[in-house]
């Protein structure tokens, strides 16, 4: 391992937990599944043990001085009284904070390259209905954004394509692995839908050109597509149940049957309070499991949703309000949403700025959100909607070594991340950034 | 960013909201200036300056009173205060370090005293801030917010076009980043060709004229642009539209060696005619002058030192081919714009005196923001050179703040040195360090209030001063917080039930 990004900042602050770095060896560097990019190392250690840290396990009370213990992949112990087994990598946690990693629980991350540069670019499928694509198959083990993202603590992501009015599954994936099945947590976490919406014509004022006409018409395929699906889903009932007949297969409505059946949930895009109302009418309709995406207006019917149960993926933060909002709208969201009692996550939308999804979520906690709830939305509350707390999203024995530790409030841009695990190997702290940093800081001077 | 995206910014219209706050912007024309002869500097005719109030009561907006009924939804145009003094403050200098517990005391929109031990008059305005950290208005180096139009990209030189002449109250935005503790912007014309329009800067004087806005004094400054954006790399032609030339970074350089080989001539034409008006005795015919051209008197003014170059580039090679071109022609680089790989000749850049003015971490939007790294700004400063971040965007520009506190995380840069990214080293790129950017006595009294650390993650704008006068205020300010509150009081309930929390289902 090249702990140069770490000592390089500890350098230029002068900070003095140097020390920390020094606790490393060369023959640290994560080893084995973790990086496609890196070079094979030599073999990992059996377990990590950090030290004497203050571990946030998110789900329980803070642990000052406390110890965690990393091992096949998965966290062996925690607690302030755990003895660090002999065959344990020691990490001098002192100062530091431990926190599961964070989850951006909404990206195009590893279909997505550079944004101009159409050849690296998997984000959208022509056409309005694609149910039967999954992201997971083309998300790109190799892609240079993912280590940026991961070494500034995000270990986890739910990662899509978009278009159309289905886009097709999303994944939930971990960002390291040597291929896209390896990657994933949950292959097929969620049916993207994108509600029907007014939008501006290219070039237009926002919110100037209303095609009421395309929207109807627009709303009208989606509920027909959905009852297509239905249809299609009771057939195959029938069938299995033994009555007489045949059905034709349909790719697209196979991939709909465990939506219509309410085993799969829809994850739907919805900017405007308008398309929230259409949506839960949609899932009123078909018995849909909904999980809201972006929806910077539901703040409009927090208590609703609230007493609904329909979780909200809040995000991008770091976005302006519409003009008939106040100026907080944007920040104070997630706020709203959380106080009144709905189970929100965070997502930043993109790849490139996937780093940077605990900083979206630092605006919401200063126009109200609670710290402490921010810090679920970013760990527990995404595990939570995409069904697999019992393995992600806090800090507990057993559960999947996707573990942080930094030198402060993980929302704070001052705060550096030290070290971050995947599946209990250690990443390694270099990206195209980082290189490149290197090797231009490195330039003698002219 | 890219012209495209730059094409597709929404045009935020002024809310219904706030509309009823805005003076009728159509009633006041900006005073058109004059443009000045290129032989001869010309006066700058001075932008209209809003006419001082007479000064309010004292009002301590940090403790304001419960509000009894439903907040007002309006924006009171502040009262100028002639004396203000904000008390019990954190104050972040930006030049002189920290003060812990400071009063600032304004006197007729100036800064007239700042330290620990400052006497408050007893006729002066308080602001009350225990608690609370105050920073330095937040400069915004790159924005394209209140203009009608970005870009004139139909030739490759329209150093004509003028922003001046199509600032608007872009109400929405502006307000937005008054929220967010801006207080000066420079609006720049697009980066769609080589040598866009003039850029102009402004003061986020909400609700007041939009000729308000101007930035009294400020230096002209000028619009330049290589690389994908002007090579029309990223776009297709619309059907019928042809492409224009250049296509490639070399066919850049030719259109700056020829626009300036041209404003060269056009200069000796005047000095020409200048000279021979001088010599002309009784009886002698007039000379004839030589036809004015609109572009070239804005190259001219470059030549002659009057009009600042800002130049978008992303590659170092683009960037040194720009120092070259200006060194040859005897003009000075004030900044490049984004600069995403200048960390990779930062020494260059610094030798040459000209400053950075880039993104935190944008990157990886286009291939020439692909080498970007987020330690760009602090690398850059390391080796000297005066870096700003900027936004470029209406959302960014509300939350520079945070933006500047990730060159703390990347790359090393202290407190202090981040700050003065979005202040101090702005306010020196365009010229204007003597007026603005820090707080220090007898610059501007432009202020942002923060309710704590403005690094910190909880920490947000509570109150933004231009010139001494409050603009932006929490207290008074539309928050969703009142909006629902609104919502609940107005709206009827409906079969029985409470409507709450919006309650517009």
């Amino acid at each position: 391992m090249t702990d140069a990004r770490t000592s390089r900042r500890q350098g230029a602050r002068g900070r003095a937990a140097a020390a920390t770095a020094l606790a490393w060896t060369v023959a640290l560097i994560g080893a084995g599944p973790i990086a496609a990019q890196q070079a094979p190392a030599p073999a990992a250690p059996a377990a990590y043990a950090i030290r004497n840290a203050t571990i946030v396990p998110v789900t329980g009370p803070r642990i000052a001085g406390g110890t965690i213990v990393l091992r096949g992949g998965r966290i062996e112990a925690l607690g302030a009284q755990v003895a660090v087994p002999a065959d344990a990598q020691v990490v001098d946690g002192t100062g530091l904070f431990v926190y599961p990693g964070l989850v951006d629980a909404g990206t195009t991350l590893g279909l997505e390259e550079i944004g101009s540069v159409p050849g690296g670019n998997d984000t959208q499928e022509l056409g309005d209905f694609n149910p039967h694509d999954d992201a997971l198959t083309a998300v790109n083990p190799s892609s240079e954004i993912i280590p940026t993202v991961r070494i500034s603590g995000v270990t986890t992501a739910l990662t899509a394509a978009r278009g159309g009015m289905i886009s097709g599954q999303a994944a939930f994936i971990d960002l390291a692995g040597w291929t896209p099945q390896e990657m994933a947590v949950v292959p097929r976490a969620g049916m993207v839908v994108t509600f029907p919406r007014v939008t501006a014509r290219r070039g237009g004022r926002r919110g100037g050109t209303d095609q009421p006409d395309q929207v109807d018409q627009q709303t009208r395929a989606l509920r027909n597509y959905f009852a297509d699906a239905k249809a299609y889903a009771d057939i195959k009932a029938r069938l299995a149940a033994g009555q007489a007949g045949t059905q034709q297969i349909n790719l697209a409505m196979e991939a709909m049957v465990p939506v219509v059946r309410g085993e799969s949930p829809v994850i739907v895009d919805a900017e405007t309070a308008d398309q929230i109302r259409g949506t839960l009418a949609l899932a009123d309709s078909f018995h849909l499991k909904v999980i809201l995406r972006g929806a910077p207006q539901a703040w409009r019917m927090a208590d609703t949703l609230a007493a609904r149960h329909i979780p909200v993926i809040v995000g991008p933060i770091t976005a302006a309000p519409r003009d008939e909002d106040p100026y907080d709208a944007i920040y104070a969201n997630p706020g709203v949403l959380a106080h009144a009692g709905v189970q929100i996550a965070f997502q930043t939308a993109t790849a490139s700025d996937a780093r940077n999804i605990a900083y979206n979520a630092a605006l919401a906690t200063a126009y109200g959100l609670d710290p402490e709830e921010a810090l679920r939305a970013l760990t527990i509350n995404p595990a939570r909607i995409f069904g697999v707390a019992d393995r992600y999203g806090s800090l507990e024995a057993g559960k999947v070594a996707d573990v942080i530790v930094t030198n402060g409030d993980p929302l704070d841009a001052r705060t550096d991340i030290r070290y971050v695990f995947i599946r209990g190997q250690l990443v390694p702290r270099t990206d195209r950034n980082t290189r490149l940093y290197d090797q231009f800081r490195a330039r003698p001077h002219q | 960013m890219t012209q495209n995206d730059r094409s597709q910014t929404p045009r935020r219209q002024g809310r219904a909201m706030l509309a009823f706050a805005l003076i009728a912007v159509g009633a006041a024309a900006p005073a058109l200036a004059q443009r000045p002869r290129p032989a001869a500097p010309a006066a700058r005719p001075a932008a209209p300056v809003p006419a001082a109030q007479a000064p309010a009561p004292a009002q301590p907006a940090a403790a304001a009173p419960e509000a009894s009924g439903p907040l007002p939804l309006a924006i009171p145009v502040p009262p100028a205060g002639r004396l203000v003094a904000i008390t019990n403050a954190t104050i972040m200098t930006a030049t002189h370090g920290t003060i812990p517990r400071g009063t600032i005391l304004v006197r007729d929109g100036k800064i007239a005293d700042v330290g620990p031990n400052v006497v408050v008059p007893p006729d002066a305005q308080v602001i009350d801030a225990q608690g609370r950290w105050v920073t330095p208005g937040i400069i915004d180096e790159h924005s394209h917010t209140a203009i009608e139009a970005v870009n004139e990209g139909t030739n490759s030189i329209t150093a004509e076009t003028r922003v001046q002449d199509v600032l608007r109250e872009d109400a929405g935005a502006i307000y937005r980043q008054l929220a967010g503790g801006v207080t000066t912007i420079q609006v720049y014309h697009g980066s769609a060709n080589t040598i866009g329009g003039q850029s102009q800067l402004i003061k986020l004087r909400f609700g007041l004229p939009d000729d308000s806005l101007l930035f009294a004094g400020a230096p002209l400054g000028q619009k330049f642009a290589l690389g994908e954006n002007v090579r029309q790399t990223n776009f297709q032609p619309q059907p019928g539209q042809a492409r224009r030339y250049p296509l490639s970074r070399m066919g850049v350089e030719e259109v700056l060696r020829d626009a300036f080989t041209r404003a060269q001539a056009y200069q000796r034409e005047w000095q020409a005619y200048d000279s021979a008006r001088r010599a002309l005795r009784r009886g002698q015919a007039e000379p004839v002058p030589p036809r004015r051209d609109l572009q070239l008197d804005a190259l001219v003014e470059i030549l002659q030192g009057r009009r600042l170059v800002h130049c978008h580039a992303y590659r170092s090679d683009e960037m040194l081919m720009m120092l070259r071109v200006a060194h040859d022609f005897g003009f000075h680089v004030a900044s490049f714009e984004h600069g995403l790989e200048g960390y990779k000749i930062a020494d260059e850049l610094a030798a040459a005196g000209t400053g950075v003015s880039t993104f935190a971490d944008f990157w990886a939007y286009k291939l020439e923001a692909w080498d970007a790294i987020p330690e760009n700004a602090a690398l850059m400063a390391q080796r000297g050179v005066v870096v700003s971040i900027n936004s470029d965007d209406e959302e960014r520009a509300r939350r520079l703040y945070q933006e500047a506190a990730k060159t703390i995380h990347y790359g090393g840069a202290s407190e202090e040195e981040a700050l003065r990214m979005i202040t101090l080293n702005p306010a020196r790129q365009l010229g204007v360090a003597d007026r603005v950017g820090s707080i220090d006595v007898g610059k501007d009294a432009d202020l942002a209030i923060f309710s704590g650390h403005p690094f910190a993650p909880g920490s947000r704008v509570e109150m933004t001063l231009i010139d001494g006068r409050v603009f932006f205020d929490r207290n008074t300010a539309p928050t969703l917080e009142n909006t629902i509150e609104q919502m609940r009081r107005q709206l009827p309930r409906r079969g029985g039930r409470p409507v709450t929390a919006g309650g517009a289902q």
